[in-house]
C-alpha cells in the first residue's frame, strides 16, 4: 500500500464572490494548487460539495471540473457528506492513493452559497438531517444545534457566554489570516449583543454562509507533508435517535481510529482544526477527542488551553466561524491549513515548530466525522 | 414541501405511528425497518404515546423557506412517555412559559401549506398541558 | 321527524386566544365595544379541520371509540373548497369505510350533520356516526359582524340508543326559506349581509317557525324542557327569542356563551350543547334550535339519559377559564387579513 502525501494546496479567499460562479471557484482553487505543484500529471479529480444541486442547479461536478480544467478523460466524481463533504473528498483521495490505484489526485472542496436567499439556504442546510421527519416539522440546522446546546447547558451547568469563548478564539486568529472571510476580532460582549437566531445560538456565534473553494493535490510520491491517517465514522442521522445526543460518538471513534493508525501521541499534537460551526459543536468535538473532560471544554478554553499561544492551538486561521464555512469546501480548507502549518508556510499564523496536526470535519451534527492526522516530513 | 411524500407519511405525522421491534421490544419514532438495538427486521407498527416531557426547546427566528410565513417557530425535543425522544414544534408556545421538564400532549395543527393553491400539510405539534 | 338516535359522546374545542371587542372597536372607531365582550380566535396554525379533530377526539374518547361509518362536518370556512374534512379525518381517526362529506348551511351546517346522521341511524343504515360543526368564521374588517365572528368546533358521536347513552335525540324538525340575510359568493373572502334584516325576517322568523313546528308535532311546551339552546349570533338574540317562545332565563343561562366566545358559526349550538350536557342530569329534556342564514332552523328534542363515563373528561366551562388575549395586529396576522 502507498503512503499519501500532500504535494500542494490552492485556496480561494473565503467570502462573498458575486463575480465568481461555482465553476469559477473550483477552477481558481485547482489552478492554484496545480501551479504550486509544478509539473504533475493528475489521474483523478474528486470534488467535495453539499448543495450544488439545490442552490446552483448543478450536479455532475467531477465531470464539470475535469472539462473546465481541460482534462476530459480523467476519472472524476463528486463526493457528498453534508458539511463533511470536503473532509470526505480528502478521505476519498487518501483511499485512492493508498490503494495504489492512483498516483496524483486533485481534491477540491467548494460551495457557492451567496446566490441563495437566507431562507432557501436554511432549507438546503437542513438536508443534512431527515427530509421526512426533521425538515417537515420546520426545523433548521441551527435550531437542532440550539436544542443540543441547551441540553448541554442544562446538563453541565454551563452558561451561554462560557461557550461563546470559541468564536472569540476563532476571530482573534483570523485577524492575520489572508484567506479568512472575517478578519475582525471581537469579545464575548459583542457576541451577546447580536440577536438570537435560535436561542441560545446568536448571529455572532454561528458560522457564516460563504463562497469558497480549496484544493489539495495528494500524491503517492514524497512531499513536505504526509497524511498519516484518514478515518471516518458515522452517528445516527437524527439527533433524536441518539442514546446520548451529547456524546459525539462519530468524532470519538474516528479520532481514536486515526490516532491508532497514525501511531502518534495524541497529547503531542501541535494544532487542531476542529469543526466549530457553533460553540456547542466546538465544545463537544474537543470533549469527544478527549482534550477536555465532559462539560469542561469551555472552562478549559477560558483558561487559555486552546488559545494560539496555549497548549493546543485550535482554529489557527479562524476556523469555520471566522475563516468561513463554504460548506463543501471547509474540510479541504482545514487540510490545506494543516499543510500550511506543517510546511512552515503559514505566515503570521504559523504555529512554531508544528510537526503533527489534526483536522476534524463533520457532516450534520457529528453525523459523519472525518479525522485526518498529518505530519511534517523531515 | 412535497405533496406525495407527505401523503405517504400522513398517518405517521398525524397519529405518531412508529415501530416496535417484535424481537427485543424497542420502540421507535420515526418508524424503522431494522431495529437499532438488536438488528432484527421483524418490525411491527405501533402508535406512540401522545404525552411526554420537554427535554430541550428553542425559538427559531429564521425558519427554512417552506415555513417562512410562520416565524418564529418553537421547536422542542420531547421525551415521550415510552422513553423515546421526538423532535416537534410546540403549539401555542408564544403565550406560554416554556420550561425543560414541562408536560406536553401531541395535537394536530397546520405545519404549512403550498401557497393558496397547494395542499395543506397537517401534522403533530405539542401543547403544554 | 321522529328520530331515534343517541349521543354516545360529545366534545367541543375553543381556541385558547381571545380578542376583546373593545380592541376591535379601538381600531375602527377609536372607542366603544361590540355586543359581546370577547371572541375566540384560532391561532395561525389552526383551521376548521384541526379544531374538528380536537372536538371529535374528545367525543370519540367519551364514546369509547365505536366503529364510525359517517363523518359529516358542517362548516362555512372549509380549508379546501373541494376536498372534504371527512377525507382527512378518515385517516387521522382510522375510519375508512365512511360517508365523509362537508355540509354548508351557514351557521346550521353542524346541526344538519346531526340530523342526517341521526336519520341514518334511525333508519338502521349505519350504527355509529360523527357529526361535527367547525368554523374559523371570517369577520370582514370594520364590519359589525367582526365583533362576533369567532372560531370553534363541536362534535357528537351518535349511535343507536341502548339505555347506556348520554342522551337520546327523539325528534327534529327543520324549517327553510329563501331569505338572503347573509351569504358569500365563491371567490369572496368575506360574507356579505343585510344588517337589521338579519334579525326579524331571518333569525327570529326561522327559529320561531321551527320551534313552533316542533311544538305542534310533539305537543311539547316550553315548561316541558329543563334547558333551551338557541343559536347565538350575539348575546341578545337567543335571550329575546327564548323569551318570545316562553322560555325562562334559567332554562337559557347554561347554554349562553356568546359574550365570552363570540359566534363560532357551524359550531355555535354544538358548543353550547356541550356546556349544557356538562351540567344536565339524567331525565332532563333539552330543546336545541339552530339558525343558518339563507335561511333555516333545525330544532331538536334531546333527552338526557346518563352522565359521561370518562375520568379524563374536563367540563367545557373549566377549560374556557384559561385564555390569552391578543391585540388586533396579531389577530390580523393570524387570520390572514394582511396582504404580503
Amino acid at each position: 500500500m502507498s503512503k499519501v502525501y500532500i504535494k500542494s494546496v490552492g485556496l480561494v479567499p473565503v467570502g462573498e464572490h458575486w463575480n465568481k460562479s461555482l465553476t469559477d471557484l473550483m477552477v481558481d482553487a485547482s489552478l492554484n494548487a496545480l501551479k504550486n505543484a509544478g509539473n504533475v500529471k493528475i489521474d483523478r479529480i474528486i470534488v467535495g460539495n453539499m448543495m450544488s444541486g439545490y442552490l446552483n442547479n448543478q450536479e455532475h461536478l467531477g465531470a464539470l471540473l475535469a472539462s473546465a480544467l481541460g482534462m476530459k478523460g480523467i476519472d472524476s466524481l463528486k463526493v457528498e457528506a453534508a458539511c463533511g463533504s470536503g473532509g470526505m473528498a480528502v478521505h476519498e483521495g487518501y483511499v485512492s492513493i493508498k490503494s495504489g490505484e492512483f498516483e496524483n489526485v486533485l481534491v477540491v472542496g467548494v460551495e457557492k452559497m451567496k446566490d441563495a436567499d437566507t431562507s432557501v439556504l436554511t432549507k438546503a442546510l437542513a438536508m443534512a438531517e431527515s427530509a421526512e421527519f426533521t425538515q417537515v416539522v420546520g426545523a433548521s440546522f441551527i435550531s437542532l444545534n440550539a436544542l443540543l446546546m441547551k441540553m448541554y447547558m442544562n446538563r453541565y451547568n454551563v452558561q451561554e457566554d462560557h461557550l461563546d469563548i470559541f468564536p472569540v478564539i476563532a476571530h482573534k486568529n483570523a485577524v492575520t489570516a489572508p484567506h479568512a472571510q472575517f478578519k475582525k476580532a471581537f469579545t464575548i460582549e459583542d457576541v451577546k449583543r447580536s440577536p438570537y437566531i435560535a436561542e441560545p445560538i446568536r448571529l455572532l456565534s454561528s458560522a457564516p454562509s460563504s463562497d469558497g473553494a480549496a484544493a489539495v493535490l495528494l500524491s503517492s510520491k514524497p512531499a513536505d507533508v504526509e497524511i498519516l491517517a484518514s478515518e471516518v465514522s458515522t452517528n445516527e442521522l437524527m439527533l433524536s435517535q441518539r442514546e446520548n445526543p451529547l456524546k459525539f460518538e462519530a468524532t470519538e471513534k474516528a479520532f481514536k481510529k486515526a490516532v491508532e493508525k497514525s501511531g502518534i501521541d495524541s497529547s503531542k499534537v501541535d494544532f487542531l482544526e476542529i469543526h466549530d460551526a457553533f460553540p456547542i459543536v466546538a465544545a463537544l468535538s474537543l470533549e469527544a477527542m478527549g482534550y477536555s473532560e465532559e462539560g469542561k471544554a469551555a472552562h478549559d478554553a477560558a483558561k487559555g488551553k486552546y488559545n494560539f499561544e496555549g497548549d493546543l492551538p485550535i482554529l489557527t486561521f479562524g476556523g469555520l466561524k471566522a475563516r468561513g464555512h463554504p460548506v463543501g469546501g471547509t474540510g479541504v480548507y482545514q487540510v490545506a491549513e494543516a499543510y500550511m502549518q506543517l510546511s512552515g508556510t503559514a505566515g503570521k499564523n504559523q504555529v512554531q515548530g508544528a510537526k503533527v496536526g489534526v483536522t476534524q470535519n463533520v457532516g450534520g451534527i457529528d453525523t459523519t466525522s472525518i479525522v485526518h492526522i498529518m505530519r511534517k516530513v523531515s | 414541501m412535497i405533496p406525495i411524500a407527505y401523503w405517504r407519511n400522513r398517518k405517521l405525522y398525524t397519529r405518531l405511528i412508529g415501530s416496535r421491534c417484535k424481537k427485543c421490544g424497542a420502540e421507535y419514532y420515526p418508524p424503522v425497518k431494522v431495529c437499532k438495538k438488536c438488528g432484527s427486521t421483524e418490525i411491527e407498527e405501533k402508535e406512540m404515546p401522545k404525552t411526554g416531557t420537554i427535554v430541550s426547546f428553542t425559538k427559531l427566528t429564521e425558519p427554512p423557506v417552506d415555513f417562512k410565513d410562520y416565524a418564529p417557530i418553537y421547536l422542542a425535543m420531547i421525551r415521550l412517555d415510552n422513553g423515546i425522544l421526538v423532535l416537534g414544534q410546540l403549539a401555542d408556545a408564544e403565550s406560554e412559559e416554556i420550561k425543560i421538564g414541562a408536560r406536553v400532549m401531541a395535537t394536530i395543527r397546520k405545519w404549512t401549506e403550498d401557497g393558496q393553491s397547494g395542499i395543506i400539510y397537517y401534522g403533530y405539534k405539542f401543547k403544554i398541558i | 321527524m321522529r328520530l331515534n338516535s343517541a349521543i354516545l359522546g360529545y366534545g367541543a374545542y375553543v381556541p385558547k386566544y381571545r380578542i376583546s371587542t373593545e380592541e376591535i372597536a379601538r381600531i375602527w372607531l377609536g372607542e366603544g365595544s361590540g355586543p359581546n365582550r370577547r371572541k375566540a380566535v384560532a391561532s395561525y396554525d389552526e383551521d376548521a379541520l384541526t379544531m374538528a379533530y380536537e372536538a371529535a377526539s374528545i367525543a370519540l374518547k367519551m364514546a369509547k371509540y365505536p366503529e364510525i361509518e359517517a363523518i359529516l362536518v358542517g362548516s362555512e370556512s372549509k380549508p379546501y373548497a373541494v376536498k372534504p374534512m371527512g377525507s382527512i379525518l378518515s385517516d387521522i381517526f382510522g375510519f375508512n369505510k365512511i360517508l365523509g362529506v362537508d355540509l354548508e348551511f351557514a351557521c346550521k351546517g353542524g346541526t344538519e350533520a346531526v340530523q342526517m346522521i341521526s336519520g341514518m341511524i334511525t333508519s338502521g343504515v349505519i350504527k355509529h356516526g360523527l357529526a361535527i360543526g367547525s368554523d374559523t368564521a371570517q369577520g370582514r374588517p370594520a364590519d359589525d359582524l367582526e365583533y362576533t365572528a369567532a372560531s370553534g368546533a363541536g362534535a357528537v358521536v351518535l349511535g343507536q340508543p341502548n339505555g347506556n347513552e348520554i342522551a337520546k335525540i327523539t325528534h327534529s324538525v327543520t324549517f327553510v326559506t329563501d331569505t338572503p340575510d347573509f351569504w358569500r359568493r365563491p371567490k369572496e373572502h368575506y360574507p356579505t349581509h343585510l344588517g337589521r334584516f338579519t334579525g326579524e325576517p331571518a333569525y327570529f322568523t326561522h327559529i320561531m317557525s321551527s320551534v313552533k313546528l316542533l311544538f305542534e308535532e310533539t305537543g311539547y311546551k316550553p315548561s316541558d324542557f329543563n334547558y333551551a339552546i338557541f343559536h347565538q349570533p350575539n348575546p341578545k338574540f337567543p335571550v329575546e327569542v327564548g323569551r318570545r317562545l316562553g322560555f325562562t332565563d334559567e332554562q337559557l343561562k347554561p347554554g349562553l356563551l356568546n359574550d365570552e366566545l363570540g359566534n363560532s358559526y357551524s359550531a355555535n349550538t354544538l358548543v353550547a350543547l356541550n356546556a349544557v350536557l356538562d351540567v344536565s342530569k339524567p331525565g332532563d329534556k333539552i330543546l336545541l334550535s339552530s339558525f343558518g342564514s339563507g335561511a333555516g332552523s333545525d330544532t331538536f328534542v334531546i333527552e338526557v339519559v346518563s352522565k359521561p363515563d370518562d375520568d379524563d373528561y374536563i367540563p367545557l366551562r373549566e377549560k374556557l377559564k384559561k385564555y390569552v388575549e391578543i391585540d388586533y395586529a396579531t389577530y390580523s396576522k393570524w387570520r390572514n387579513k394582511i396582504i404580503r
